[in-house]
């Protein structure tokens, strides 16, 4: 009786498993760390792990807050223009206007947030298809970024705590602070997206925008609040970058957007709206990060891995589509 | 009788996990025939079409086309067997022809590398003339054409195609009676010259005017037959329910009180304008017309969507501007809209947040989201108005259409609505949901929730009603009290 009551939950918590919506992509990771680990005595060190992690928590952060955003049934290709944006502002703001870095960051952050904006009002006012509008506002924001550096790199900052509370300390010695703000934005869009009735109607807004207004739910207010979380995101990552590398440059971020939308998709988010979550992204950031450094340790060259990498999403595409039954991505 | 047999399904059962879909199904179509195939939401009628057409595989059971063993891997596959399943959401190229739409595929008519379009419209008006007996221009545009017109041409693709057999589902819910009757003369021509059909319809009379034979399943099971000759609708329906649907309604008299809701000279700017009405609590008004009369327009802009623009909407004396769903909600209002799909259901969330979609302000304590107190509103919900489901976590797309409908419904019941307005509350359900869900329109009521309800179909309104609301051309034409309102007396203000 007790074993039958056993197997029972044993199977009960099998079955958990897989109807767990990220189990595939969670599979996927470790099956590719095993592959890795085997070929390369040094991929499975603690120490490669939080270097792995520490390289890519600024595109983590971003592609989780953008996970929300396509939930919503919007997407935002500026991102990475936003990222240099909020790097400029910053860094001028301390260099040229002599203004405290944390103020100075205050004040790139707030700008990240005004672009984001826009960005909301933009397409949620026009009903422009936020493909094309954040592809005009990529383009508006890279030029106010390249206009207010001149197109010059900014450096040589002054000494100050900031620079190793966002990017140069580590956590007990061991663990690098950027790890810390990548898994602190996890879960503050992990709350909000799954465990918010904001979150609920995110979702219902990227499902079926009609039936999400007869509802009840201000869907543009929704689509506003997703592009405003998605661009503060875009900032942080800016400032958590800038406190690493001590350096800002107007094209910092190129091709963010796209990396993005990929770490989304890789994660199992559907580009038409309705379908994602912050834990799969998480995870299909990982699995982008783990196949390059992974292809670095083999000693294949860098063009190599960006090939590598389009297979990884077409592949992780091609599995999610078949194994959910969707009919789309 | 095995050579007249064009399809034989001798067995057939299919179950969906714990779920008998279909027990034991035999039934046979003859050739040149049109079998009805009859049933409720939920009776193994849409299994069965999958499984003809190749989108499931039955689990046990045998199939026979044509007098050889017939077990399709899927639609294609089916269609080179010579059986097509012609449904409302096959989907068309709008910005394309009709003679390019009929041809669309590897068969299409092409000179050089480009398609032959000179060959194809005459083709194309050939093809029309033989199977319809119809002349039309090949080279307009679907998205220019009417449901009705769109309809014929998917027809006249799927027969191009040597179709002997065609699964009709549901072929008349977008088309206007004119419309119906132009397509079953059409239906009986294509019949006369051979094509077999299974025609499935919740239309009782288009059922017994159109088939030869009727095969009704209930609960999987196929519980009778109907010859011609033995066409009844009583007896059809209590077949299909399993069990005798009364005619009458127990409506009794309207509620006593002064009303709550006063619209005066109201109007959209477009479709209607001038209307003037009152509703008492517990209330039901009736809004009736033809398709174009402003009768659905009506029902979307009591909930805000869009706003009135003209007139007074006047609620416990107060004039109140409804600018969105949400004005209309925090009012106490609810709404139902006509197309299911389209415009209630979120299809990828499950049936629990689909029934606790409005109102959600009321599961956040603080700021998170109180997902047990969410768990157990959709149950209650579900409870309440008898939703047939897995659990609160299935797919909303796993419900019949009678339980997406009772879904929707309930949405709105834990906000304790003061005025639910529905539009074809019934479309698309079968008829003992049908009668479910109008009996939960008469409980609500008269537990004091109102009703407007706008819909095409006149016996629901009688069945229901107060007072009948009926609009000509978006202007009142006539407003008749229970007593005075017949089926002759709403159609004849609908019409003139």
């Amino acid at each position: 009786m007790g074993n039958a009551n056993a197997s029972r939950g044993g199977v009960a918590a099998f079955k958990r498993l897989f109807g767990f919506r990220d189990f595939g992509v969670v599979a996927a990771a470790l099956l590719i760390a095993a592959f890795f680990s085997l070929t390369s005595p040094v991929f499975l060190t603690a120490y490669n792990f939080f270097n792995l992690l520490r390289q890519t928590a600024g595109l983590g952060i971003v592609a989780m807050a953008m996970t929300v955003l396509i939930v919503s049934g919007e997407f935002d290709l500026s991102v990475g223009a936003i990222y240099a944006v909020t790097g400029v502002v910053t860094g001028l703001a301390t260099k040229s206007l002599g203004l405290n870095i944390w103020l100075s960051a205050v004040l790139g952050l707030s700008s990240a947030m005004l672009l984001g904006l826009l960005n909301g009002l933009l397409v949620t006012l026009t009903k422009i298809n936020s493909f094309i509008a954040t592809l005009a506002t990529q383009m508006v924001y890279r030029g106010i970024a390249m206009v207010l550096s001149q197109g010059q790199p900014v450096s040589n900052f002054d000494e100050d705590p900031f620079y190793s509370i966002l990017g140069r300390s580590e956590v007990f010695g061991l663990v690098p602070v950027q790890i810390l703000w990548l898994l602190a934005s996890g879960l503050v869009l992990f709350a909000a997206l799954h465990r918010t009735t904001f979150g609920v109607r995110v979702y219902a807004s990227g499902d079926n925008r009609d039936a999400a207004e007869l509802a009840g739910i201000k869907t543009a207010r929704v689509k506003r609040a997703c592009f405003l979380v998605t661009a503060a995101a875009a900032g942080l990552a800016s400032l958590v970058s800038l406190g690493y590398l001590k350096t800002v440059t107007p094209t910092q971020g190129t091709n963010l957007e796209l990396e993005a939308i990929a770490a989304a998709v890789i994660g199992g988010t559907s580009m038409s709206g309705g379908i994602g979550s912050i834990v799969g992204t998480f995870i299909g950031t990982f699995i982008m990060a783990e196949v390059r450094t992974g292809l670095v340790l083999l000693g294949t060259d860098a063009y190599v891995q960006d090939a590598f990498v389009g297979l990884v999403i077409a592949l992780a595409v091609i599995v999610n589509v078949k194994v959910s039954g969707r009919k789309a991505i | 009788m095995d050579g007249k047999l064009i399809l034989e399904a001798r067995d057939v059962s299919k179950r969906f996990g714990g779920a008998t879909a279909l027990d034991g199904v035999s039934l046979g179509v003859e050739r040149g025939r049109i079998l009805g195939l009859a049933g409720e939401n939920g009776a193994g009628k849409s299994t069965l079409i999958k499984i003809l057409c190749g989108v499931h595989r039955a689990d046990s059971g045998s199939l026979e086309l044509d007098g050889r063993p017939y077990r399709p891997r899927g639609p294609e596959d089916a269609e080179r067997r010579g059986l097509s399943v012609f449904h409302q959401e096959i989907p068309v190229c709008p910005h394309l022809s009709i003679a390019a739409n009929v041809f669309l595929g590897p068969f299409m008519p092409r000179r050089g590398l480009g398609p032959d379009w000179r060959r194809m419209n005459e083709e194309c008006r050939g093809l029309y003339r033989d199977l319809l007996g119809e002349e039309i221009d090949p080279s307009r545009l679907v998205g220019d054409c009417t449901a009705a017109e769109t309809q014929l041409a998917l027809l006249v693709r799927v027969l191009s195609r040597n179709a002997s057999l065609v699964v009709l589902d549901e072929p008349t819910t977008a088309l206007t009676p004119p419309e119906v009757e132009r397509l079953f003369a059409i239906l009986r021509r294509l019949r006369d010259r051979g094509v077999s059909f299974v025609f499935v319809s919740h239309m009782l009379e288009e059922l017994t005017s159109l088939s030869d034979r009727i095969a009704v399943l209930r609960d999987g099971r196929l519980v009778g037959e109907l010859a011609e000759g033995e066409f009844d609708s009583r007896r059809l329906s209590s077949l299909i329910a399993g069990r005798a649907v009364e005619g009458g309604s127990p409506r009794s008299a309207p509620p006593p009180g002064e009303p709550f809701l006063e619209a005066r000279g109201i109007g959209n700017g477009r479709s209607f304008s001038g209307l003037s009405f009152s509703l008492r609590a517990g209330g039901i008004l009736g809004v009736a017309g033809l398709a174009g009369s402003g009768r659905s327009d009506l029902a979307r802009s009591l909930f805000g969507s869009p706003p009135l623009s003209e007139g007074v909407l006047a609620i416990d004396g107060a004039a109140r501007s409804l600018r969105s769903p949400a004005d209309a909600i925090a009012l106490g209002i609810g709404f139902v809209p006509e197309d299911r799909k389209a415009d209630g259901l979120f299809h990828k969330l499950d049936v629990k947040l689909n029934l606790c979609m409005a109102g959600l302000e009321r599961f956040s304590g603080g700021i998170a989201l109180r997902e047990d107190r969410l768990r157990r509103e959709a149950e209650a919900a579900a409870a309440a108005v008898r939703v047939k489901m897995a659990g609160p976590d299935a797919a909303i797309g796993s419900l019949s259409g009678g339980n997406q409908q009772k879904v929707l419904i309930a949405r709105w019941l834990a906000l304790r609505p003061r005025l639910i307005v529905m539009s074809e509350p019934t479309r698309g359900v079968d008829v003992g949901a049908k009668q479910e869900i109008l009996e939960m329109i008469l409980g609500l009521s008269a537990e004091g929730c109102a009703f407007i309800i706008a819909s095409s179909e006149i016996e629901e309104l009688l069945a229901l009603s107060d007072e009948i609301l009926v609009l000509n051309r978006g202007r009142r034409a006539a407003i008749l009290p229970r007593a005075e309102a017949t089926k002759e007396s709403v159609l004849l203000a609908a019409t003139t």
